[in-house]
């Protein structure tokens, strides 16, 4: 690895600094996020759980430029984003962060592959590579065989898994989901699971907002946020497996 | 059996309690008598990779209390290369207790009571928020709960430990729920004062 | 490239998506380009062919009427400066002719039967005059509908007789019977039903057409033979000067009267007035059908935008969902706007189509003329204005939603929460006093004013050019001509129709997407204790309030396009008219919004409320 290279890989892929969010004004004004420090290693996952209305959905709009901050700022790959243009964002998104949502958000009257392939094409690739690269990430994801199906006929789970390889499409250096499970039932949460593991375990960074405790589980860090503040931070990740013993209590 | 008092609190463990060794090495004995190893050999089949936690004496240990209660009987068979080869069989008073092991529906209890007590005593006495005990504790439930499902992910489909495995994935995030209840209740009594 | 074919592929889904409503757009401005395309399709069409003519009858470029017996008046003209060559003069005498059962007054110049220098009539059918046999003008002899072989009879027309009268009766003495020798055109005269004055000479009524006789037969019709004017026809080396020669040497228009009825002035007209006044029979036509046109173009920029901008708000979340992926405000808007210029190109070709298709029932009108029936081309620069026109009402109707719409915030469009209705607490305050249905009406036109402001806008254009339209059938009823009235005529009557259709088309588009939008309170108000009756009459009063205000206003609107269009018109069309519009429209709007709005009101109340949940 060269020095360049390594220094590239020791820069934090999200960095946020002082980080708020206000909605409103005067006795209705509502304080989304306060004060928020954060950062996401490259090829780390990281999940943010809270109850509702604790501002971590916010959190990602932020991180994601979807919406500008009140105060702080938000850096991608060492670029400052919180003060660029629509276009820019665009741009951004392009090329740098995939999104997952709730709602899955495909478009209805394309198929899966067309699907996939949209970030391909508004990136201006040509569309024979778009297309290639759109088989690609289906078959990473399993759905090779329903490529040419609209949204309407898949499951819940099958379009979550298609808006995961769209959000893989252009290489992100960051995957933000936000309640990637939230719609979806056991079954399709399990599926979603292995698929986000899959991810992790290739280096993929990946930044998960999620009420679902097995999503959260799969990430090397995890925060709790209360009120727009984080409360509360650990590392998932242990070293020997040897304490799964003491889980199930085989000590006599 | 409650945890017992003397558990080291560096890395707080909860365990489902298996008062089961004993009664598993009885039926596992049902159908035909086997050596200590290949007992032991068929409870790590079952366990998968929390096997590692049996010790290496626990199952030997188990068939001597066994064989001091009369539920099980053993006879030297001698071998050339290893002498000492205990072979254990069933006597009929092991037979009844794994009958009555099989029928018994009782359930390991979840114990959420010492935790609840514990936030309790803390606000009560002012000695802490319960709500940062809360995160606290849904931390280290969540730490365990990544460390089980990765457990279960490295399983192929449909292994026997996948399940066991599965089960503790599951009670882990059925308590984490708790927890989340917890906070929100006493997130707003808080706000109450 | 992949971003032009993602835009493609997203337009193209999207129109087959919604095929109803993509051919309700084709419609709206496909009504617009096809009347455009007929009005400027009528505006080359005479150029040419009067030309032609004048090039294959030596047509005259001043023609000179008066009194040319004297024979130093006509060198005075045939040796002035710049004259080449000239033929006459040749008498000119008004007659009654009797020809398949229709009486009515010809202008009678007597001919040679040898070929004349300047200005020599080509037969089209038939043959030239010879002693007993008459020519007829060619529309003139369609209009009366005789051909070569035909007997026509021939009378003196009495001087004494008034204008106004009917021609039988100002006929004198039995006339005498002529067999029609042939059918020719002219450039000398503009052809009928224009006004056949030789020189800017009428004799007898404004309805006459021209005929050819030899000299001794014209002027044996003469009921005075001292009293008989000529035209004398002048070749210039200069055509071009024409103008100013006759300018020149014409009396001034407000000079002194003629001092003495048996010395008439001699009056001179240039061959350009003679193009003109041939073509004013189109002139009308196109000049009305340009007016609908625009009134067209205007109305599908209503209707266009009142079909976009519920389509705008159900894209709101593809919206979203494109600037998430990565597209640029630009990315998006182009997204937005690409069907809809789609549609237009397809409705601008469909317009020249059908235009062109439709032009000869127009154009045939002129048969006068060499050669005008052919003459119907779409040019060049008529597809391009044509397709510019519809383009432009596509942009016009499209491009502020989708601008506002590619501005939303992202967030608000993914949560579909980008477009509620607006609230206004006065109107809300004023309508509790009204009766139910009123109301409700108030209310539900309230949330969406532009909407609103845009169903006023249809009615409004609708109603001025129906006022207009009234006007000129009234001018057309009190004026003689009848040939070019009913032309003209027609063709109000087409564009009256289509833009009654497309308003019609429009309201029952408005008063369904209203009727959808509001069918959640509708479904409370009658969980609540409104009758499905009142609920249906609220939705209607919800269109026809703003159709009686459109209405009203399309009264003054109507007035102000006749005097833009036509200044110098003073006819109004008659009040009760004018008056019976206002309530005509609101019954016409009442009866097609019924049903949209009743069948709003009809389905049941638990299944539009349990749908919201899902």
């Amino acid at each position: 690895m060269s020095a360049d290279e390594s220094t590239l890989r020791a820069e934090p892929v999200l960095r946020t600094r002082g980080l708020a969010m206000h909605y409103g004004q005067g006795a209705g004004l509502v304080h989304a996020l306060e004060g928020v420090e954060l950062e996401v290693a490259n090829g780390e996952t990281l999940a943010v759980m809270g109850p509702s209305g604790c501002g971590k959905s916010t959190l990602l709009h932020l991180l994601g430029g979807l919406e500008r901050p009140s105060e702080g700022e938000v850096w991608v790959a060492g670029r400052r984003i919180d003060r660029l243009s629509e276009k820019a964002l665009a741009r951004l998104r392009r090329h740098a962060i995939g999104f997952v949502f709730q709602a899955f958000h495909l478009m209805d009257e394309l198929t899966a592959l067309e699907n996939v392939e949209l970030p391909a094409l508004l990136a201006g690739h040509s569309p024979g590579a778009a297309r290639r690269r759109a088989s690609e990430l289906l078959e990473q994801v399993g759905l090779n065989d329903r490529a040419g199906h609209l949204p309407s006929a898949l499951s819940g789970g099958q379009r979550q898994r298609v808006a995961i390889a769209r959000a893989l499409s252009n290489e992100p250096l960051v995957v933000l989901a936000d309640e990637p499970t939230g719609n979806l039932d056991s079954a399709a949460t399990l599926d979603v699971l292995r698929l986000l593991d899959s991810l992790r375990a290739a280096g993929q960074s990946l930044l998960i907002v999620t009420h679902d405790e097995r999503i959260a589980a799969t990430a090397d860090r995890l925060i709790t946020m209360r009120d727009g503040a984080f409360v509360e931070e650990t590392r998932l990740t242990r070293g020997t497996t040897g304490s799964l013993g003491d889980l199930v209590g085989l000590e006599r | 059996m409650p945890d017992a008092v003397g558990v080291s609190m560096k890395e707080p463990t909860r365990g489902y309690q298996l008062r089961v060794v004993q009664e598993v090495l009885l039926a596992l004995l049902a159908t035909e008598a086997s050596h200590g190893y290949q007992l032991r050999a068929r409870l790590e089949l079952a366990l998968g990779p929390l096997a590692e936690a049996l010790n290496e004496g626990q199952v030997y240990v188990t068939l001597n209390r066994l064989e001091k209660a009369g539920l099980v009987t053993s006879k030297r068979v001698g071998q050339t290369d290893r002498p000492n080869r205990k072979v254990y069989e069933l006597t009929a008073a092991g037979r009844a207790r794994v009958v009555e092991w099989l029928d018994d529906t009782s359930w390991p209890k979840p114990a959420p009571a010492e935790f609840h007590l514990k936030l309790v005593a803390a606000a009560a006495a002012g000695l802490g928020d319960p709500v940062r005990l809360v995160d606290m504790q849904r931390h280290a439930l969540l730490a365990e709960l990544a460390a089980a499902q990765r457990a279960v992910l490295a399983e192929p489909d449909g292994s026997v430990p996948g399940l066991l495995l599965e089960g503790v994935v599951l009670r882990l995030q059925a308590d984490l729920r708790w927890l989340e209840a917890c906070a929100r209740y006493w997130n707003t009594t808080k706000g109450r004062r | 490239m992949g971003r032009a074919l993602l835009v493609g592929r997203l337009a193209a889904r999207d129109l087959r998506r919604r095929p109803g409503e993509a051919l309700l757009l084709l419609l709206a401005i496909a009504a617009a380009t096809t009347v455009l395309t007929l009005g400027l399709v009528l505006h080359g069409v005479l150029d040419k062919p009067f030309e032609r003519t004048r090039a294959a009858t030596a047509g005259p470029d001043v023609a000179a009427a008066g009194a040319f017996s004297d024979a130093t008046k006509v060198r005075a003209l045939t040796g002035a400066a710049g004259v080449v060559a000239h033929s006459g003069p040749y008498p000119v005498v008004a007659a009654v002719l009797e020809a398949n059962g229709h009486t009515v007054v010809a202008q009678t110049e007597g001919r040679d039967t040898a070929k004349a220098a300047v200005d020599q009539p080509k037969p089209t059918k038939g043959g030239w005059v010879r002693p007993g046999g008459v020519v007829l003008e060619a529309a003139f002899a369609e209009a009366l509908g005789v051909g070569p072989g035909d007997r026509v009879v021939m009378k003196p027309l009495d001087a004494r007789g008034a204008p106004g009268q009917p021609p039988s009766t100002r006929a004198r003495g039995p006339g005498r019977s002529f067999r029609v020798a042939g059918v020719a055109v002219t450039a000398a005269a503009p052809p009928y039903p224009e006004a056949a004055c030789l020189a800017n000479l009428c004799q007898g009524d404004a309805d006459t057409g021209l005929v050819w006789l030899t000299r001794a037969d014209a002027l044996a019709l003469a009921p005075d033979k001292h009293d008989v004017l000529s035209v004398l026809n002048l070749k210039l080396a200069d055509p071009a000067a024409a103008l100013a020669f006759a300018a020149h040497r014409n009396p001034p228009r407000n000079g002194p009267a003629p001092t003495s009825a048996s010395d008439p002035p001699t009056i001179l007209q240039p061959w350009q007035e003679i193009r003109d006044g041939s073509a004013n029979i189109v002139r009308n036509q196109r000049r009305a059908l340009l007016t609908g046109a625009w009134l067209l173009a205007l109305l599908a920029v209503a209707s266009v935008a009142v079909l976009v901008g519920g389509r705008m708000a159900d894209q709101i979340r593809r919206v979203g969902l494109l600037k998430a992926v990565g597209g640029t405000p630009a990315l998006v808007a182009a997204v937005l706007l690409a069907e809809y210029l789609v549609v237009a190109l397809v409705a601008a070709a469909t317009g020249l189509a059908v235009g062109w298709l439709t032009a000869p029932l127009l154009t045939d009108a002129s048969a006068g003329l060499l050669g005008s029936a052919g003459a119907r081309t779409v040019t060049l620069s008529t597809a391009a204005i044509v397709t510019a026109v519809a383009l432009a009402v596509a942009v016009a109707a499209t491009l502020v939603p989708a601008i506002r719409a590619s501005r939303t915030s992202t967030v608000l469009a993914l949560a579909d929460a980008a477009r509620p209705p607006r609230r206004s607490g006065r109107l809300i305050a004023i309508s509790a006093r009204l009766p139910v249905a009123l109301l409700r009406g108030l209310r539900v036109a309230a949330r969406r004013p532009r909407r609103v402001v845009l169903a006023i806008a249809s009615i409004a254009i609708t109603v001025s050019g129906i006022v207009a339209a009234l006007s000129a059938h009234a001018d057309l009823a009190s004026g003689a001509n009848d040939a070019r009235a009913h032309q003209l005529n027609q063709v109000l009557l087409v564009i009256t129709i289509t833009l009654v259709a497309l308003a019609a088309v429009n309201a029952i588009f408005v008063s369904w997407a209203t009727a959808l939008d509001t069918k959640h309170s509708s479904a409370l108000s009658r969980a609540l204790g409104a009758t499905p009756q009142q609920v249906s009459v609220g939705l209607s009063a919800a269109q026809v309030l703003p159709a009686l205000a459109g209405a009203i206003l399309g009264i003054p609107g109507g007035i102000a396009l006749i005097g833009i269009v036509d200044p110098d018109k003073t006819t109004m069309p008659p009040l009760w008219q004018l008056v019976a519009v206002v309530p005509a429209t609101v019954i016409v709007v009442a009866a097609l919004t019924a049903i949209p709005a009743r069948s709003g009101a009809r389905r049941p109340v638990a299944e539009i409320l349990q749908s919201e949940l899902a």
